[in-house]
């Protein structure tokens, strides 16, 4: 688009140049104060720690050592929050992605009595709810209060990619449907071996914008499971070692038991903490970038 | 064909087992109904259901009493183990229910599953009664209530057994080579039914919870009628002048929290724009790829950075006084006077880089032979973004814009909860995280219900409302 723009009009005039300096300079800085964070952080959990707790630390790292991360391999309560959330995360988001692809499967059906109002019921819920604490009742009374089963069951509905399956499937030919049945296929084959295959490109979509809210969630974490601090997800354990100083102290103490060649820190031990919480998004974020476009329509689609 | 029973005996009797099977479904959530409870020791809010899927809460206030020996565990395992049995023999009779619209291979196998199903849920509910009778013969103290859901479950059983025999008997049998097969509407209907069964259970249950505003309700206890105070708790919020402030308060953040959003709603439209204007695509990839990254961190991590940014050790404090800027560290985050802009501001660094992004794609379809006639024509780039790029976009904005309207009351709590602390709590609380605060801290869960439910009542006309004003204005709907 702008090369061609260039051949009927080359000339920049220096006010275009100074427009264009100011114009990258503002995005530079901004895209600094967005990754600024994350590499100080980071410098901070490689160097030595006596320099962290001095607030030297500030633009490249000075005395590389690891010890910060192999000393978190013996807090045993911060791995097995990390088992939790990684088990909610990976099963969470598999039910849910079969669960849309299912019932956007079948909210595609035509001939399906009543598929109006069964549709409607489900896209409904999307607008309004009860709040949190009915929600937080309604949960006690099925049981899932401080059960591993509550972070699973309440998403395995998600009426915004219930909405984009069903239209990706729409947009799916019905010839190909239409000659499996023909050769006495019934819905749940046909849906096996024909919708699920075909349309794999807004199932990654769901599944990955799923599982990074599944990694990140943390209310869901504070108010049901007050009293099984086992079922902790990484996101409220950090939370709590952020805000009391009281859990800090006691990771301190539990991580005794490792080869710690550096003193440890409050300071140091919650920049390691979130630097490991924040990791694996990190890792798959480069990953995700070709899914946005579809994802940006999780927000913006109409039922 | 002719074999097809449709007299309408028959058609009463599957009718009827479908509501005796339907309603000891439904009475399977109600606690005041729960057989399971033969002990006061056994909370009163837990209904059957709860009882057959959590040991550990069925248990959890009998703990002392088994520890003192003043009841023996076994009698827990055999109301549990009961629950088990009549909560699976309900979903055998449900099914079968359902499964009575298909063809006669599917009645057969219907009153089957209702006839073993009703079994299952007598048996389960004899084991109740005896788990009953054997914490009333065996317990020292008198823990034991005769739990009136016993005769529902055990009627309900009964007549499902009966009608399914019935069924059972007259329903001719089918062909040994006949297939199962169900009309296609109805087929599907059946496949439908369980996801529209979890939507109800999690989405439109809680509306049921409702109720706690107009009862005196302290968490753990059961509701009885005499509870019922009406709208004592509408008058507390009303006429109550310290509740007042507190409301009014938490008012005013919600909007200026909101406002705040909505005055620079168009942040990410112009951060689209100009970014367009740059022609090196590597370096619009290179702001993209970095300014999303936010978008994807949770709020929790997003105050672990801003710590280690701003607290009296982090990055800012530490370089200020590294080359001598200042002799006493600034102590950011306790800056409760500037809590609304910081809050925005935090909300911006995660979300602009994100919300860009259907700003950009709107640019890059486009025409560009657009731009070049407007070249032609002799327009500057101002004048093309004015008159080419900005009215292409605009559209979007205005869709955007109304649903953030429709969402004025709600910021959502992760945000400021993890922001809150004692120097900025008067300023930072919203709707949400006030009453998250005011019912699962401070335990007063019909305050907390009545002005959540308020909210969602608000939220939901609100968004009617701009849909509407979307409609007449624009002729488009955006719901």
């Amino acid at each position: 688009m702008k090369q061609r723009k260039r051949k009927i009009k080359d000339q920049k005039t220096w006010i275009d140049y100074i427009y264009d300096i100011f114009n990258h300079l503002g995005f530079l800085i901004f895209t600094l104060a967005c990754i600024y964070p994350f590499y100080y952080l980071f410098i901070n959990t490689i160097s030595e720690n006596e320099l962290v707790q001095r607030s030297i630390i500030n633009f490249f790292p000075i005395g590389f050592h690891l010890g910060n991360y192999i000393a978190l391999t013996s807090v045993n309560e911060l791995g097995q929050s990390a088992l939790v959330t990684f088990g909610r995360t990976v099963i969470g988001t598999s039910l849910m992605v079969l669960v849309s692809a299912f019932v956007g499967y079948l909210a595609t059906k035509k001939e399906m009595k009543a598929r109006k109002y069964m549709y409607r019921f489900l896209i409904i819920t999307m607008y309004f709810n009860a709040g949190i604490i009915p929600w937080y009742l309604n949960l006690s009374m099925l049981g899932l209060t401080n059960n591993f089963m509550g972070y699973i069951l309440p998403g395995l509905i998600a009426p915004f990619n219930i909405i984009l399956v069903k239209t990706y499937i729409e947009s799916i030919p019905t010839e190909l449907e239409e000659s499996a049945f023909m050769d006495g296929a019934g819905y749940f084959r046909s849906f096996r071996s024909i919708i699920w295959p075909l349309s794999k490109p807004i199932l990654a979509t769901i599944a990955i914008f799923g599982a990074v809210g599944h990694w990140n969630s943390f209310i869901d974490s504070l108010i049901l499971m007050q009293n099984a601090p086992q079922l902790f997800t990484l996101q409220h354990r950090l939370y709590t070692y952020l805000t009391s100083v009281t859990s800090l102290d006691a990771v301190i103490n539990s991580s005794g038991g490792a080869v710690v060649q550096q003193a440890l820190n409050a300071k140091v031990l919650k920049y390691t903490i979130s630097m490991v919480t924040i990791i694996p998004i990190l890792l798959v974020y480069p990953f995700m970038q070709r899914y946005f476009e579809k994802g940006i329509m999780l927000g913006a689609v109409k039922g | 064909m002719n074999k097809k029973p449709n007299t309408i005996t028959f058609k009463i009797l599957e009718t009827m087992s479908k509501i005796f099977a339907l309603a000891s479904g439904v009475i399977l959530f109600f606690p005041s109904l729960n057989s399971a409870r033969a002990t006061a020791l056994i909370n009163h809010t837990m209904s059957l259901f709860t009882s057959a899927v959590s040991y550990s809460r069925l248990i959890s206030e009998a703990i002392r009493a088994i520890r003192l020996a003043r009841v023996a565990e076994w009698n827990f395992i055999v109301l549990y183990i009961s629950s088990i049995i009549v909560v699976l023999g309900i979903l055998s009779a449900v099914i079968g229910a359902a499964f009575q619209v298909g063809n006669l291979k599917f009645k057969n196998l219907a009153s089957k599953l209702l006839f073993f199903g009703s079994i299952a849920q007598m048996i389960g509910t004899v084991g109740h009664y005896l788990g009953y009778y054997f914490m009333h013969t065996t317990s020292e103290q008198a823990f034991d209530t005769m739990p009136i859901g016993i005769y529902f479950f055990g009627i309900f059983a009964a007549i499902t057994f009966v009608i399914s025999l019935v069924l059972m008997i007259i329903t001719p049998k089918a062909e040994k080579a006949e297939a199962y097969r169900m009309d296609q509407p109805m087929q599907l209907l059946v496949m439908f039914l369980p996801f529209a069964i979890l939507a109800f259970v999690f989405n439109y249950l809680p509306l049921w919870g409702w109720r706690y505003a107009f009862f005196d309700y302290t968490a753990g206890q059961s509701i009885t009628i005499d509870d019922f105070v009406g709208f004592k708790y509408l008058g507390q919020l009303v006429n109550n002048a310290q509740t007042r402030r507190d409301i009014g308060q938490v008012m005013i953040n919600t909007f200026v929290m909101s406002g705040l959003g909505l005055a620079f709603s168009w942040l990410p439209m112009i951060f689209a724009m100009f970014l367009a204007e740059i022609s090196s695509r590597r370096f619009k990839k290179f702001v993209q790829f970095f300014t999303t990254i936010p978008n994807f961190i949770s709020w929790v991590l997003v105050f672990a950075l801003a710590l280690a940014m701003f607290q009296t050790d982090g990055f800012i404090n530490g370089v200020l006084m590294q080359f001598n800027v200042i002799e006493e560290p600034i102590e950011f985050l306790r800056m409760g006077d500037t809590i609304w802009l910081q809050m925005w501001a935090w909300g911006t660094w995660k979300s602009l880089g994100w919300s860009a992004i259907i700003y950009i794609a709107a640019i890059s379809s486009i025409d560009p032979v657009m731009y070049e006639s407007a070249t032609v024509d002799g327009a500057n780039r101002f004048q093309k973004m004015r008159f080419i790029t900005l009215p292409s976009i605009l559209p979007t904005y205005f869709v955007l814009l109304v649903l953030q309207v429709a969402a004025i009351l709600s910021n959502g709590m992760d945000q400021y909860l993890v922001f809150y602390n004692a120097f900025n709590k008067t300023r930072i609380q919203v709707l949400d995280l006030y009453v998250y605060k005011l019912g699962i801290d401070d335990g007063l869960i019909p305050l907390s219900t009545l002005i959540g439910m308020l909210k969602s009542l608000i939220s939901i006309a609100l968004l009617f409302t701009v849909n509407k004003i979307s409609k007449l204005v624009r002729g488009e709907s955006i719901l």
